[in-house]
């Protein structure tokens, strides 16, 4: 429930803030005057309209996903890139409506003024969002599946930027010799996973061992209806990030790790 | 004499197959294991079956199934790994909470011993501890177990390790024992020392010069505790078979090595090889090979080597 009401409250200021952004753009292109050449009234309407369709796009590069980290330059670039489609969009929705086209600059203005905006804003609120998650009792209780190096790294990495998903128990195939591991308690070995997923509500399972029992994992959380999540160490693979990815194999999506990265096997294979 | 069966263990290695059932009670050639060794115990010999408080119910369920009435489920008061007071800590309480003063035939529930318990208690002299032993081949897999060393007599043991890094002979013990009477308090005095150390118990008779008989069988045995040990011991009893339990059914599938299905399980259009599946379980177009599959799962479509999956997983392939 936390969480849909802080989406709504992001979509809903998103829509503002691509309205607002376009406002700022009339303004400093025209002045801070309501032109008669250049009737606001119409400008506001073609962004109102545009707007959804922009943030429609967003939705679309998954912008908005629990766990996509707004600073990162990947989002950054999808941001750009639904500026430029609502750009394009408003650009053609005011000649459809008006046949008319206007400054070339208020769109270039208008177009740097929603990306930074938007970038910015995501920023700003996604901090507040993972805050706001983690409060106790924390909204995607996780359990980690294995007491490896990757996922002690894991666990850090997630506390210290404060991810949604918050790690609130650890279970190990062996017994692992720590209580803790970066502050989270090992709770025992699998024999206590029915118990762990009802006692402390897990929405989210990381998967750091025990390959032999991905299926039974995987079974477990269909039943509680929580996210199974695979690291892919667990297979083997440990090449850097642009090596491996997920992609589509006639239609199935597929893991897939690939030689030496360049930018031909990045974009081309 | 009275027959003390040691069912306290969690069975995390078994997991998940042992999530909400104890390994005594995981089925075998189309019945639980435990009920393997009961049949094999003297009629009128009254057994007491030990274990903890998760799988209590399911213990007292089977009894019901049984009707057998000289069967008494003894519940350990642990609910985790953690928490147990271990195997001889059991059979002490027991002892000294119900004053036992009878011989005690020892036996460990996930266990299968192939030999007649009969020709085994023929054999026990009163006062004498006696232990039954098996030739296991390999004393790289005897380094698992509790080894003994044979006197030049052949009848006596000379020495007793338990889990030896080097042992000195292939003969292990197999968790079926006759304890006398008149070591039962030097069983308890143990106890509280070492409460999980069963085989520990035998070295202690040595060291107090107590005699301790052996019983060499070359029937099949199989220390049920992990995946591979118990599809072994399903190949080994089922054999070449395809063994259907209560309305189980198997229609237009191939079969091969050892298969059996639990009750109220359908298998169609498929191909199996060495798979045990447990009851209530659909299987439709799939290949599956040493697969051990819990009650009520759903699959269609999917090919599976070598798994254990968890209680009413769903898998199919649309």
């Amino acid at each position: 429930m936390r969480y849909k009401v802080l989406l709504g409250i992001w979509l809903l200021t998103d829509l503002a803030l691509f309205v607002g952004t376009y406002v700022l753009a009339y303004f400093v292109r025209v002045g801070w005057i309501f032109s008669s050449d250049f009737p606001f009234g119409s400008f506001l309407k073609v962004a109102m309209i545009v707007a959804p369709v922009w943030l429609t796009v967003l939705v679309l590069t998954r912008t908005f996903s629990l766990t996509r980290t707004q600073h990162s330059f990947r989002n950054g670039a999808y941001i750009l890139y639904a500026s430029l489609i609502g750009v394009a969009f408003f650009s053609l929705t005011y000649y459809f409506l008006f046949e008319m086209f206007f400054s070339r600059l208020l769109l270039v203005e208008a177009f740097f003024f929603n990306a930074a905006g938007t970038w910015i804003w995501h920023i700003v609120y996604d901090e507040v969002k993972r805050l706001l998650l983690r409060r106790s009792p924390p909204a995607f209780p996780t359990l980690i599946v294995g007491c490896t190096r990757e996922a002690r790294a894991l666990i850090h990495d997630m506390n210290a930027h404060r991810n949604p998903l918050k790690p609130v128990a650890v279970l190990d195939g062996h017994r692992a010799d720590e209580p803790l591991i970066e502050g989270v308690p090992v709770q025992g070995k699998l024999n206590k996973l029915e118990e762990v997923l009802e006692r402390e509500h897990i929405t989210h399972l990381i998967q750091a061992s025990e390959l032999e029992q991905s299926i039974n994992l995987i079974s477990a959380c269909r039943l509680h209806g929580a996210t199974y999540i695979l690291l892919p160490s667990v297979l083997g693979v440990v090449e850097e990030e642009g090596t491996k990815r997920v992609t589509h194999l006639e239609g199935r999506p597929v893991t897939a790790v690939s030689g030496a990265g360049d930018l031909w096997t990045l974009f081309f294979q | 004499m009275q027959a003390f069966i040691l069912a306290g263990g969690f069975a995390t290695r078994l997991w998940p197959l042992t999530e909400r059932r104890a390994k005594p009670l995981l089925p075998l050639a189309g019945k639980p294991l435990l009920a393997h060794l009961i049949e094999k115990i003297p009629a009128g010999m009254p057994i007491t079956i030990s274990t903890n408080r998760v799988f209590a119910e399911s213990f007292l369920a089977w009894q019901k199934e049984t009707g057998r009435d000289d069967i008494t489920i003894l519940i350990e008061q642990t609910t985790h790994d953690d928490e147990k007071i271990g195997a001889l800590g059991a059979v002490s309480q027991w002892i000294e909470r119900k004053t036992i003063e009878e011989d005690v035939f020892l036996l460990t529930g996930d266990n299968y011993c192939g030999f007649s318990f009969d020709s085994f208690l023929e054999q026990y002299a009163p006062g004498t501890p006696l232990l039954a032993v098996h030739d296991i081949g390999e004393k790289e897999r005897a380094k698992a177990f509790g080894t003994i060393l044979p006197a030049p007599d052949g009848r006596t043991v000379a020495a007793f390790e338990e889990k030896p890094p080097l042992p000195k002979s292939t003969l292990v013990s197999t968790g079926c024992s006759v304890l006398p009477s008149s070591l039962l308090s030097t069983l308890c005095l143990f106890a509280h020392k070492r409460p999980d150390n069963i085989g520990g118990l035998f070295e202690e008779f040595l060291r107090r010069s107590i005699t301790i008989e052996f019983f060499a069988f070359s029937e099949p045995w199989f220390d049920i505790g992990s995946f591979e040990a118990y599809l072994e011991a399903h190949r080994s009893i089922v054999g070449e078979n395809l063994l259907l339990t209560g309305n189980a059914v198997c229609t237009s599938s191939k079969t091969e090595g050892a298969v059996a299905l639990g009750r109220d399980t359908v298998v169609r259009a498929s191909t199996l090889k060495d798979v045990i599946i447990f009851q209530g379980c659909l299987v439709e177009d799939c290949v599956l090979e040493d697969c051990i599959i819990d009650a009520n799962c759903v699959l269609k479509g999917i090919d599976l080597t070598g798994k254990m999956l968890r209680e009413g997983t769903v898998l199919t392939r649309k």
